[in-house]
């Protein structure tokens, strides 16, 4: 290896949002204001399990608005999972776009592990 | 071979490493994915990084040599 990377995600992507919901089986995202508690926020709405309240992913700035009650109206752990989900399908859909080849596979501690083959690049 | 290995925690977070690369030339090949993910937290150099590419001189070139004798 030659350098190593740590990237925090930014959710930007409605094509990776709609990808990482289809691949966690949730409900398509919807685009909206939509209510959080006594808030308000405008954006694509993702439904994740047992919340009470959606997660408003605002595209442009990268910014997600909840209100999970500090895990009482919903596992935080879901939102992680989604996060996971996002990250996946946005390396993926970039590096196949880029045409290059990409392999997946599921660590045994709940990461997953994406090899982009870049052989023929620069 | 070279590639581009992404490792997405269970919290989300991404680590990018590249492979086979010598010099420079990796952080050109991740930067297209570092930007579609995010913010970058930290980056670490490793000594691949300061190799730099192999070049052939084209006197050691074949049929480009003298015999100095």
């Amino acid at each position: 290896m030659s350098h190593i990377v740590t990237i925090q995600t930014e959710v930007r992507c409605r094509e990776s949002v709609t990808a990482a919901c289809r691949r966690l089986q949730l409900p398509q995202p919807t685009e909206g204001t939509h209510r959080l508690f006594t808030n308000q926020a405008t954006g694509l709405a993702v439904t994740l399990p047992a919340w009470r309240y959606p997660v408003v992913c605002e595209l442009p700035t990268g910014t997600l608005r909840y209100d999970h009650y500090g895990g009482r109206w919903g596992d935080p752990r879901q939102l992680d999972r989604f996060l996971q989900g996002y990250a996946v399908e946005r390396a993926t859909l970039v590096a196949r776009r880029s045409g290059h080849a990409v392999h997946e596979e599921p660590l045994s501690d709940g990461s997953i592990r994406l090899v982009v083959q870049m052989e023929g690049a620069a | 071979m070279k590639s581009i290995e992404i490792i997405v925690s269970p919290q989300g977070e991404a680590r990018i490493e590249t492979r086979g690369y010598a010099g420079a030339a990796c952080q050109d090949a991740s930067r297209l994915l570092e930007a579609a993910l995010g913010v970058r937290q930290s980056e670490q150099l490793t000594s691949a990084f300061f190799q730099q590419p192999v070049s052939v001189p084209s006197h050691l070139s074949a049929g480009g040599h003298t015999n100095p004798s």
